[in-house]
């Protein structure tokens, strides 16, 4: 590579990283002080673009103004995300406000699309259109706003943190929130301040953003999540400036990667880039010398309830009227939304353990579905197994791939665990698409058998559907056995209190991977079921939205609870359903659903475990 | 361009009332009366694809008020059931049985990407009922047995003339192909690579990007390192703008031909004066003289006030080819009968192809009659060819 090309990666790198620290300043301000990564931020992001869009649109603001109202727009809005998803919630399970900011930014996305419809939309800058050579690019007046705003923004508030009582309050809240509240620090109020500001900076970063590529769209929040969870991850959660330094990083890592490989490889160096820092320093770049923060003791991050006891009876009835359901000759359309259910009741099974029992809150799960799927689909297309035989190796190689992916992130906890497996689960989807020799990248695999059990052919419908139920069933049972066994105890301990659990001799590490060892067997075989019902998969057949329902699932039915993982998973397969002759508005009833139990069943419907 | 007003949001206020109501809304028209005749629909309202979703509603609604005009099927007025799927296969699935169980429904349309199409292919097929696949040009999406058919472009069709367009029109002789990293763009990119190859070009270098992705200044600064002297890109619409938006600012001055799917009033929307200049060869073109396509263009614009697009096209003529096999099959048609009209029915008019028929063994549409556009001011305009030829040499 010449240098004029180095020079120009560089460049690249350094305004992909500006655009990326517009978002990652704000969450690092949310987790600096509520200790929540934010999933809502993209959708305020996105929401600052429609609203920059239509003062434009409708108003003819100028550029000044157009910023004006955003930054209030958005603020208002962050306030009322503080006020509906999270105060509400500040006595529940620390892990109740993250599913709300998920439900408030299913809630938002969806508004958007039906307001302004789902199609793209050109945003064009309202700056001159001056341009600066560099190299043998060129920057451009709204790279320097962008860099301008980023630099500005971390600087008033390092002194808004550093001299002003507000500042002074939003600090000593971020440290110790009882002790602050002690000492007449109105707590809740902080958190309305700093929701402001976050989503003021997350509105505007979304209007210059949609200026800087002159196209907005509805889709366009998940994306920015993602990428500035990382970034904040990279330079040091709850640090402001870590979070610049940390996204200019993350963009020039992504601009060396397409150099180096080519544009296929640039997620997933930047995936790598996480992985590398959470496993080498797990506080980010920038964090305190300190250890993890320390998990404050039992029952904050999980908080463990009364669950409600199923009566043995009553599952013994359910499980025998599902068995009987297909003799009656049901509708196939119901038979099929139960197979999923079931299929995606193994896939809550698996994610209830890892995430609920030893408290390892999984956001890849998705990734190990995938595995299982490609497994079974390669070793009965490529080495003609029987399919029976393939999703029972599937399930083996998950769990073997799974634990072993996941075992670099064993040290780490609470919401670390949660962005690792993130970034894990985008790396298998990524190694999926670029590894084509094996994988056929994106043409995916297609002409998948059908299912097919000791040698007799079990595609229709019923037989798919009792299949897959006595799969789950036989999951279930096993891993009931598994917790009524000194297994369950010791795994709760690890959850409750790692350090108090190696004092008392456990080695935490290999409950882990026991538990991802047993949950990446149930996962592969949910994701081997799939495969051969599909008949055809590739890269996007498993995404990370699948990773984000399956916890939804788990936390609806209560953490660690075997049946509540199962209800969970009804519901959730089920509601889409059920709201299905709403049409367009549909997901948008399935959201505010989700949103009113978070607030009224923090704990679960069945309860915690 | 709907706007956000008072109009639009009693019409979100009716339509979610309608909703409620589950009544599914039936486009009833004068001349054609009695029970209609049904077809169901999977396709994208919500979630990432939505776009597309709302364009194949555009088309099928005015494919409808065109078929139901001109008597409907045997009489009968021609309906459909639009279920969502978000394009998502674990929903494509549930609605595929669902259309299956609806005695009433004779035919099926879509879904939107090769996950959601190609998994419930295997319901379709076994239940008996056809699915018509028209945006679905994965090589094997037909492949999934007798009631699976695709009137899609085919790619082995259409990029050796894209192929004609870069070499021969525009005179590429190295050539840096970005495309989009779906099965889609990988198949369009492989036969383009070897469609350009035979008529005497090099690739340079080929680059595939992710749906989602914003920024290519550093996959640009790659592709001009690799010194090509043109640009194909095989994306659609918002993302090809986005990449017309980049090329300048890295210094690339090459001329660029792209795909025809980025044919769209949004592309130029969305590209600004950067898309100018920019070749396409497209099947469909608003401006070609062809009745057919004349037609379409008018009762759209006089029924939605805006400029139709490819995939407006696409759904369209995908309601005209189902009206024509359900006429094929007789008045009290059954699911059967309507594959089979599928193998009979011959010259059906169509915006994309001018003459439609479907090749017995492939199941797919043959041939396609196409138009090279270039950019000019902010619009889309035909090619002069002897002016582009002349100036290629």
């Amino acid at each position: 590579m010449s240098f004029t090309s180095f020079f120009d990666y560089t460049v690249n790198g350094l305004i992909i990283g500006n655009i990326y620290a517009l978002l990652a300043v704000g969450l690092a301000l949310i987790f600096g002080v509520s200790h929540l990564i934010n999933f809502a931020h993209g959708s305020v992001y996105t929401v600052g673009a429609y609203i920059g869009w239509a003062s434009i649109t409708y108003l003819h603001t100028p550029l000044p103004v157009t910023i004006l109202l955003v930054v209030l727009g958005s603020g208002a809005l962050g306030m009322l995300i503080e006020r509906v998803g999270l105060r509400p919630l500040q006595g529940a399970a620390r892990i109740a406000p993250l599913l709300a900011t998920i439900g408030i930014s299913f809630v938002l996305d969806i508004l958007v699309q039906l307001v302004f419809s789902p199609d793209p939309r050109s945003l064009p800058t309202q700056l001159p259109d001056w341009r600066l050579q560099i190299g043998t690019g060129t920057i451009g007046a709204l790279d320097l706003l962008i860099a301008g705003i980023g630099v500005a923004s971390a600087a008033v508030l390092f002194v808004f943190l550093r001299f002003t009582k507000l500042g002074w309050a939003v600090r000593a809240t971020a440290q110790d929130r009882d002790a602050a509240q002690q000492m007449g620090v109105d707590v809740d109020r902080v958190n309305q301040a700093v929701f402001a500001i976050a989503a003021a900076l997350g509105g505007l970063s979304g209007l210059l953003v949609g200026m800087y590529y002159n196209n907005i769209s509805p889709a366009m929040s998940f994306q920015a999540t993602l990428k500035g969870v990382v970034a904040t991850v990279v330079g040091g959660v709850g640090n402001v400036p870590g979070a610049i330094v940390g996204s200019l990083l993350l963009g020039l890592i992504e601009s060396y990667g397409v150099a180096i490989l080519g544009t296929p490889y640039r997620n997933l160096f930047a995936f790598a880039l996480l992985l590398v820092i959470l496993v080498w320093k797990p506080n980010g770049l920038f964090g305190r010398k300190r250890a993890l923060p320390p998990e404050p003791l039992t029952g904050t991050f999980i908080a463990p309830s009364k669950p409600w006891h199923v009566p043995p009876r009553l599952l013994i009835a359910l499980t025998a009227a599902a068995v009987a359901l297909p003799l009656f000759e049901p509708s196939p359309y119901l038979l099929q939304t139960l197979t999923n259910a079931w299929l995606y009741g193994a896939l809550a099974l698996s994610l209830t353990l890892v995430a609920g029992t030893i408290g390892q809150i999984s956001l890849g799960h998705a990734g190990l579905l995938a595995i299982g799927a490609y497994a079974s689909s390669l070793l009965v297309l490529d080495l003609d197994l029987p399919v029976g035989t393939g999703i029972v190796l599937a399930g083996i190689l998950t769990s073997l791939i799974g634990t072993a992916l996941i075992f670099p992130a064993f040290r780490l906890r609470g919401h670390y665990v949660s962005i690792a497996t993130l970034g894990i689960g985008e790396i298998v989807a990524l190694t999926i698409l670029n590894w084509e020799s094996l994988t056929h990248g994106p043409i995916g695999v297609s002409g998948i058998p059908p299912l097919s059990l000791l040698g007799r052919d079990a595609s229709s419908n019923e037989a798919i559907y009792w299949a897959s139920f006595g799969a789950m069933v036989l999951l279930a049972l096993l891993q009931w056995r598994l917790l009524r066994s000194h297994l369950g105890r010791t795994f709760r301990a690890v959850r409750e209190d790692e350090v108090a659990a190696r004092a008392y001799g456990v080695s935490p590490d290999r409950y882990k991977a026991l538990a991802f060892g047993f949950g990446g067997f149930a996962a592969g075989v949910s994701g081997a079921f799939t495969a051969h019902m599909y008949s055809y998969i590739n890269h996007e057949t498993f995404g990370s939205q699948i990773s984000i329902l399956a916890l939804t699932m788990v936390i609806l039915g209560g953490l660690g609870n075997i049946s509540g993982a199962l209800l969970g998973a009804v519901a959730l397969v089920s509601l889409p359903e059920l709201f299905r002759v709403t049409a367009e508005y549909r997901m948008l009833i399935y959201g505010i659903a989700l949103l009113l139990l978070i607030r009224f069943r923090p704990q679960g419907l069945l309860g915690t475990v | 361009m709907p706007l956000l007003n008072r109009h639009r949001f009693l019409r979100h206020v009716a339509a979610f009332s309608a909703a409620l109501l589950a009544a599914p809304v039936v486009a009833w028209a004068a001349p054609a009366g009695g029970e209609p005749v049904w077809f169901g629909v999977s396709g994208p309202l919500t979630g990432q694809n939505a776009q597309y979703g709302a364009q194949w509603k555009a088309g099928f609604d005015l494919a409808l008020d065109h078929v139901n005009a001109q008597g409907g099927i045997h009489g009968r007025p021609l309906a459909y059931n639009f279920e969502d799927s978000q394009s998502d296969p674990r929903q494509s699935v549930a609605i595929a049985q669902k259309l299956v169980n609806d005695k009433r429904v004779l035919i099926e349309l879509g879904d939107f990407s090769s996950p959601a199409s190609m998994a419930a292919s295997p319901i379709y097929q076994r239940a008996g009922l056809v699915q018509l696949g028209f945006t679905n040009s994965h090589p094997d999406f037909t492949k999934g047995g007798d009631y699976i058919w695709s009137p899609s472009i085919s790619q082995a069709d259409a990029q050796p003339l894209l192929a004609d367009l870069a070499v021969k029109t525009l005179g590429f002789k190295r050539i840096a192909v970005l495309y989009l990293n779906t099965d889609w763009g990988r198949t369009s990119k492989e036969v383009l690579v070897k469609a350009a190859q035979e008529r005497g070009a090099q690739l340079a270098i080929a680059e595939g990007y992710q749906a989602d992705e914003k920024d290519f200044r550093s996959t640009l600064v790659r592709v001009r390192d690799a010194n090509p002297d043109g640009l194909v890109l095989i994306s659609y619409y918002p993302d090809g703008a986005l990449i017309a938006g980049q090329v300048r600012s890295v210094g690339l001055k090459q001329p660029i031909a792209a795909v025809g799917s980025v044919y769209s009033p949004k592309f130029i929307e969305l590209g600004g004066a950067a898309v100018n200049g920019i070749h396409t060869n497209t099947a469909f073109f608003p401006e070609e003289p062809r009745a057919e396509v004349q037609e379409f263009v008018k009762s759209f614009r006089a029924k939605y006030n805006k400029e139709p697009d490819a995939f407006n096209a696409y759904a369209y003529d995908a309601v005209v080819y189902a009206a024509a096999a359900l006429r094929q099959a007789g008045p009290q048609a059954d699911r059967k009968a309507v594959r089979d009209a599928f193998y009979k029915i011959k010259d059906v008019p169509s915006v994309i192809f001018g003459k439609a028929s479907f090749d017995a063994q492939t199941r797919r549409v043959i041939g396609v009659k196409s138009v090279n556009l270039v950019v000019k001011d902010g619009k889309w305009a035909q090619i002069d060819e002897k002016a582009a030829v002349a100036s290629s040499k």
